[in-house]
């Protein structure tokens, strides 16, 4: 098709191989239940709210630097699980903040869990606490929050830089139960060091299906785990292809971005 | 479904709807040019997100201005957090207001080059519905007098003293100072004969580019004036003395951290935690000389460790929280909502 630009064969064919299994599993979510995998870290998220209601000190969330993005909204889903949870057993929930957008959206997240469990009374907008902008000004009033208030379970889910390390330290100082969660590979080393769990890259998206087992997340998770089926198949594809080409020359053979491309010229 | 809930789906779908075909469609399709409002419609989402740019500070005051009024526990902190804030508020202010007067001031210079030329290429172009030249030229020449008298005056009175004698800021202003009085001169000299009869407007050109070494040397001059003003010295001892030193301190807290966080991690306790140590210990060993010293083959060890296993772990997270993220972002478009989220609850 003339004039498209972007729309090359090959991210079609992708954006399909993603969006199709998705669609088809929420379908079949709706229909069975659907099996997924312990995972330890999620499952920590319920002993920290005990451990916390027990000791009578409060929980922390912090999604670090995240801006409105998915990841928030896979953080979102398990924030609000956590606040049902804190809401449950009457325990404070602190949600430190980076940046006033996701302010305003993890505010009315904690409100509609706080109402869902019908204790709309407990909740206290000044749990919602901006301390900064700035990267090391928000770490440093993370610490002075954790330490004053002595909580007891802290979550950090979302995207962290450098100052993923400083805000798991601060935790584990106050002796606070830790679980943490980031797509950033960088920061997962950290918080392996530091927390008492870590959800690792993807995990952090499952989080949320795992909890709340809504047909929508389960259908969402499975979809995306075949997506990445077909990711892997074409990888493999690609180095037998790659590899052939580099073993017997001669063969020439095209890689699969241009077959894709033979097909779309000859409208196939 | 309400009528708020569906709003929000609508107006969701179609912002997601759009910047998906930008990517997709090219600028010009059958002849329209569909990336005409781009840039108008990208700085209204911006917009939008700024809105939310004084919850923050709302937040704060809330926060602490409470925790001030009704004396709880520790409220001296909120106090002199508030106070730094209002403090910090005022300076950069001034400094903000500092930087656009001189802007302003350099401005008017250039606007008189911007239209010296403009005089000449109406002409050129013979534009009409603008004044006679000649009229258009004298006032140039008087707008030019006023501004330049203006100049010459605080050149006559500037104290070059307040920079030190014999710094390179001293140095720097005398000579802004010659370049811009001699500047001066050569519009005065090309302004006299923009007026002259006749139909050649080449002095215009003379006097543009003699107007624009003017609003150079001006600007210089007044900017290094300015970084020896008082507003400027308050505004660097708060921001780059205190507030970008003291995220340097914070910055360094990470280099303890690491090496407390690294004796829990790398204590032997399970066969994960000893190849982890293992893998430490080589990549470390293969990054310093007494590595080599020990064995010339440990910093391709290290490297291997490094680009192969490493790089592996790397890309299959990257690869994985790229797909969740796509499906999530899938999600959000199409306001595929969780039962939570879906505002129904």
């Amino acid at each position: 098709m003339p004039g498209f630009e972007n729309a090359t064969p090959g991210v079609l064919v992708i954006m399909a191989l993603m969006i199709g299994p998705v669609l088809y599993y929420i379908r079949a979510a709706r229909r069975r239940d659907l099996y997924v995998r312990r995972l330890a870290g999620v499952d920590a998220i319920d002993e920290a709210a005990g451990r916390s209601a027990e000791l009578g000190r409060p929980l922390s969330f912090c999604t670090g630097i995240t801006n409105v993005s998915p990841v928030l909204y896979a953080c979102l889903g398990v924030l609000y699980y956590v606040a049902r949870k804190a809401a449950r057993y009457k325990s404070r929930l602190l949600l430190p903040q980076n940046n006033p957008e996701v302010m305003a959206i993890a505010e009315d997240v904690l409100r509609d869990a706080y109402r869902a469990e019908g204790r709309s009374a407990q909740f206290d907008p000044r749990d919602v606490r901006f301390l900064s902008e700035e990267q090391f000004a928000f770490a440093a009033g993370y610490i002075g929050l954790v330490q004053r208030e002595r909580v007891a379970g802290a979550f950090l889910f979302g995207h962290f830089a450098a100052e993923s390390l400083i805000l798991a330290e601060a935790g584990q100082q106050a002796g606070a139960m830790q679980v943490g969660a980031s797509v950033s590979p960088e920061q997962v080393a950290f918080f392996i060091a530091s927390c008492d769990y870590t959800l690792i890259g993807e995990e952090l998206f499952a989080a949320s299906a795992y909890l709340t087992r809504e047909p929508i997340q389960l259908g969402s998770l499975y979809g995306q785990d075949r997506a990445k089926l077909f990711l892997l198949l074409m990888i493999v594809a690609g180095v037998g292809i790659a590899t052939a080409n580099s073993l017997w020359p001669e063969l020439d053979l095209t890689n699969l971005d241009a077959l894709l491309h033979l097909g779309w010229s000859l409208g196939l | 479904m309400n009528v708020r809930t569906g709003l929000i789906k609508i107006v969701t779908f179609l912002g997601g709807i759009y910047f998906f075909l930008e990517f997709v469609l090219p600028g010009t399709l059958f002849g329209v040019k569909i990336d005409a409002y781009h840039d108008q419609i990208s700085n209204g989402f911006i917009t939008v997100g700024a809105m939310a740019a004084g919850l923050g500070l709302i937040n704060l005051l809330m926060q602490h201005g409470s925790r001030i009024v009704f004396r709880r526990r520790e409220w001296v902190y909120s106090a002199a957090l508030l106070t730094g804030l209002a403090i910090m508020i005022v300076v950069t202010y001034n400094d903000w207001s500092g930087t656009r007067r001189v802007a302003e001031e350099v401005a008017e210079i250039t606007r008189l080059a911007d239209f010296a030329e403009r005089i000449r290429s109406d002409r050129e172009k013979r534009v009409e519905g603008v004044l006679p030249v000649a009229e258009r030229n004298r006032a140039l020449r008087d707008a030019a007098e006023r501004v330049l008298a203006r100049v010459e005056g605080e050149i006559q009175g500037f104290d070059l003293d307040r920079f030190g004698a014999g710094s390179i800021d001293h140095g720097l202003a005398r000579r802004y100072l010659a370049e811009a009085s001699a500047g001066a001169s050569a519009v005065r000299a090309a302004l006299e004969t923009v007026t002259a009869p006749g139909t050649d407007l080449t002095p215009n050109t003379a006097a543009a580019r003699a107007l624009r070494g003017v609003a150079d040397s001006w600007r210089n001059l007044r900017n290094l004036e300015y970084e020896h003003s008082t507003p400027k010295h308050v505004y660097r001892l708060l921001f780059e003395g205190l507030f970008v030193s003291l995220g340097s301190a914070m910055f360094s807290l990470l280099g303890f951290y690491i090496a407390a966080a690294a004796y829990r991690a790398f204590r032997v306790r399970s066969a994960e935690s000893s190849l982890m140590m293992i893998a430490a210990v080589l990549v470390m060993l293969g990054q310093i000389p007494f590595g080599v010293w020990i064995w010339s083959g440990l910093p391709e060890v290290r490297l291997w460790l490094l680009e192969v296993p490493n790089s592996a772990a790397f890309r299959a997270i990257t690869i994985g929280a790229g797909v969740a993220g796509l499906v999530m972002a899938f999600r959000m478009w199409f306001s595929i909502e969780s039962e939570s989220f879906d505002g129904e609850g």
